[in-house]
């Protein structure tokens, strides 16, 4: 049996610590800031992180460089056979399509997945990969099994506020369809490829309910509706809003009895378009029960 | 000598007599309203209805039979009916003419089952139907029928006698229903335009000497882009010749009783009233056949300027002549949207009723496609809301009537669609409208959309702020002419001579601990200044909750605040 190993990035919102736990590589996504990098989790925290960009400090996200992620591969390729590595979404970034070109030197050792993941779904997809390893995958079935598994998530996205969205101005389709004269809450959702407007909401508590009839709806009709089984995962993530997030937790629960709920913060690279106070609600299908 | 039976004729000409005797009370009508609210307009909204009626009715000449009476008087009414009582009026005339169509002569018997026929269809339109009201009256008289027809009566002039005296007789009563009538010292007002109605239609019977004639002219036109049978009529629509304007330039002081007073006497000379005063201006704008009153009122305020009074009957053959051009342009790609398979309906599609350019513009930023212009001064009958469902090119529409009194009309409305899936949501308020389309998900389904939005609507609380047009008493409030009243959803929250207090007050006994987000839509009459010192002092007193300041422009309110 092949030793596979499973690679993802700071996205994932699985530390550097918590990585070494579930036997997980986790590559750190570099910022700048004011002109100077940083690496998320290694040299940068999330309250570093939100003191500057409250302070309205200069940020711009980076995929991880080239030698970075061929490194880190080579490191992990001594001790395993093959790696199954899991970028942050394509729709978001351009470090899975630099993954896939690099990985074209490894012949066939490097397995770079395109599922279109992010922050907690992507941790899940992780674990996935981890959980298939384990069973004797070899990390090319692995790739195959997390891409046909892609559409098997959801993300609904609150935002405290336009702001972040309007001065990033990368996901403009979304900002444009929601200026409006009212001061709103956006709902925004991921999905697969898209981060797109879903709703608007002008409370916190309109926007909660939204997100909580979506999932809802999308386990209806796409996952196989709500079963004895409890087939989905649920999961909260934030920006610097971690009250908020286990207060949503409880509200939650009070809806969807018995589920396990996971909260983490949102991943820096989305916190610093959608800044700070946002709160997300995503779910996944398990991959077996 | 009177008959013991009636025909087509006679009835046709009771009907227009109840609707004469009706339109001539309307003013008294409106102010049975409970709420001392401006525009409390049950007479207006009867009398429009029933003239609706009237007209398609006298349209029929001296030949009338039965059926095509029957006919004119059910569509005409369904179709002009605005507000709740005129709704309601539009039932009972629908249901009347139920049994009775088929025939040539209606006795006794007929008649007693064509009154039970209005009560059941009236009583059916309503969702919770109130006693106390029009529909108490309306039941009286046709128990009263009943037991007549059930003795054998058979002198018709008795018949007539006996159910009109129970019904005023009922309708004294309604105070001992409602305690909100006797409070306020007033019997209820859809129950007197009825009452009006059956007087003037029993008048006829006993040969009063009535002018029969009823005006061609539909006192409102509105919306653009109407059929070809719309423009022919159009032309007899301008009841009022000469639009007015000027500006008084102020020499003496012009409080808020001046403005109702002067208001008032325009009112009683024309309509289309604009009356906007600022520190020593005052803007009017009036549609009447009699400029030199209006002028000649004015002058003992102040001096005049910017006079401009123009001809609309002149005008408006001209306008005709430009509107068909431009219909005839725009016709085009409309078919076209109609027809096409490259612009199919939309899936879904918002209309809402509202008034303010302000209030407008937020709907229209929200993605509302139509906007009905309307609201406390003016509902929009039947025929306005399907008016304005033709222009919105989608599968399902949502109905947004903000405004408690205009959800029966918009209801009606989609009970007579039938080519487009027409759903009402309950909105009474522009806040709750506004939060009705905010929670709206394109990607779900309409009915999951339904629920959400009625599910939401009852989240946000509205308070509105307004001034009393006359004394009275309601919630053990003492209420003045000219006071400024709070009125929240379920009664009046603050009153007081100080507007910002007043709002101020409203909004405090609205605000709870789950409160997040105060809403404020300022009105045309207030200066941007005090709304930003009503939003200054909420700061202070509600200091939880995120406040936001928006122009709407409405008229009557000068605040629309929802909290939420």
């Amino acid at each position: 049996m092949s030793k596979v190993a499973v690679i993802t990035d700071s996205n994932s919102g699985i530390t550097q610590s918590q990585a070494k736990d579930l036997g997980i590589y986790v590559l750190p996504m570099p910022f700048f800031i004011n002109e100077e990098t940083y690496f998320e989790d290694i040299s940068l925290t999330q309250e570093q992180f939100y003191e500057m960009l409250r302070g309205g400090a200069d940020i711009h996200t980076s995929q991880p460089s080239p030698e970075s992620v061929m490194q880190l591969w080579d490191e992990v390729l001594r001790e395993y056979d093959e790696i199954v590595h899991i970028p942050m979404s394509s729709g978001l970034s351009g470090s899975c399509q630099s993954a896939i070109m690099l990985a074209q030197e490894y012949e066939g050792k490097v397995q770079v997945v395109n599922n279109q993941r992010i922050s907690v779904t992507q941790r899940q997809s992780a674990l996935d990969a981890k959980l298939l390893a384990s069973r004797g995958m070899n990390a090319l079935e692995i790739k195959n099994f997390l891409e046909e598994d892609k559409f098997n998530s959801s993300i609904y996205i609150m935002l405290d506020t336009l702001y972040y969205l309007k001065k990033g101005g990368r996901i403009t389709p979304a900002a444009a369809a929601l200026g409006t004269l009212l001061k709103l809450k956006p709902v925004l959702q991921i999905q697969g490829e898209k981060l797109d407007a879903f709703a608007k909401a002008r409370t916190t508590n309109q926007g909660k309910s939204i997100m909580i009839n979506a999932i809802r709806n999308d386990i209806e009709n796409r996952f196989g509706g709500m079963t004895e089984d409890r087939h989905i995962w649920l999961q909260i993530a934030h920006t610097a809003n971690e009250e908020a997030a286990k207060m949503y937790r409880d509200e939650i629960l009070a809806q969807f009895p018995g589920y396990d709920i996971h909260i983490d913060p949102l991943s820096l690279s989305v916190a610093c378009h959608i800044g700070p106070g946002a709160l997300a609600f995503a779910c996944c299908k398990k991959i077996e029960v | 000598m009177t008959s013991n039976t009636i025909d087509a004729k006679m009835l046709s000409k009771m009907f227009l007599a109840g609707a004469k005797n009706l339109e001539s009370k309307k003013e008294w009508i409106n102010e049975l309203n409970v709420f001392p609210v401006p525009d409390g307009d049950t007479g207006t909204n009867m009398t429009m209805t029933i003239m609706s009626a009237a007209r398609e009715v006298a349209a029929l000449g001296d030949s009338v039979e039965m059926t095509a009476l029957c006919k004119a008087v059910s569509s005409g009414s369904l179709r002009g009916a605005r507000g709740n009582s005129g709704v309601i009026l539009s039932q009972l005339l629908r249901g009347f003419t139920k049994s009775i169509s088929a025939k040539a002569q209606l006795g006794i018997p007929d008649l007693s089952e064509a009154f039970d026929k209005a009560v059941e269809t009236a009583y059916k339109a309503v969702m919770k139907p109130k006693e106390g009201t029009i529909l108490t009256v309306a039941r009286g008289g046709a128990e009263k029928a009943r037991e007549l027809a059930g003795s054998g009566m058979e002198d018709m002039e008795q018949f007539f006698a006996q159910v009109l005296e129970h019904a005023k007789y009922v309708l004294s009563q309604t105070p001992e229903l409602l305690p909100v009538l006797k409070q306020a010292g007033v019997v209820d007002s859809g129950g007197q335009g009825l009452v009006e109605v059956l007087s003037g239609a029993y008048d006829a019977f006993m040969g009063k000497e009535i002018d029969y004639t009823i005006s061609q002219a539909a006192p409102e036109s509105r919306g653009e882009g109407k059929s070809s049978g719309y423009k022919a009529q159009a032309e007899a629509e301008i009841r009022f010749g000469y639009c007015t304007e000027f500006i008084i330039m102020l020499n003496r002081t012009f409080n808020i009783k001046h403005e109702m007073d002067f208001k008032a006497y325009l009112e009683s000379i024309g309509d289309s009233i604009v009356c906007v005063a600022d520190e020593d201006v005052v803007k009017v704008h009036v549609h009447t056949n009699d400029p030199g009153l209006a002028i000649q009122k004015a002058l003992k305020y102040g001096q005049l300027s910017n006079l401009k009074i123009d001809n609309m009957r002149l005008e408006h053959q001209e306008k005709l002549f430009k509107m068909s051009e431009k219909e005839g342009a725009q016709a085009a790609p409309q078919t076209a949207a109609a027809s096409a398979p490259t612009q199919p309906p939309k899936p879904v599609g918002f209309l809402a009723v509202s008034v303010g350019e302000g209030v407008n513009e937020i709907f229209k930023s929200l993605g509302v496609d139509h906007i009905i212009e309307g609201g406390q001064t003016m509902n929009p009958s039947t025929a306005d809301i399907l008016d304005a469902v033709d222009q919105v090119n989608a599968e399902t529409i949502f109905i947004l009537p903000n405004n408690k009194n205009i959800i029966l009309a918009a209801n009606q409305a989609a009970e007579l669609m039938t080519d487009k899936n027409l759903l009402v949501i309950p909105t009474k308020t522009i806040p709750q409208g506004i939060t009705a389309v905010i929670n709206y998900v394109p990607e779900m389904s309409v009915e999951d959309n339904e629920v959400t939005m009625m599910q939401e609507i009852g989240n946000v609380k509205t308070g509105q702020v307004t001034y009393a047009v006359r004394d009275t008493v309601i919630d053990d409030k003492e209420i003045k002419h000219g006071d400024y009243m709070g009125i929240g959803d379920a009664g009046i929250l603050s009153v007081g001579q100080d507007l910002l207090q007043v709002a101020k007050e409203m909004v405090c006994a609205m605000v709870d601990e789950t409160s997040e987000l105060i809403s404020v839509y300022y009105g045309s009459d207030v200066q941007e200044e005090d709304a930003r010192r009503l939003r200054e002092t909420l700061e202070e007193t509600c200091g939880d909750c995120d406040i936001e300041l928006q122009y709407g422009g409405q008229p009557i309110y000068y605040y629309v605040i929802s909290v939420e």
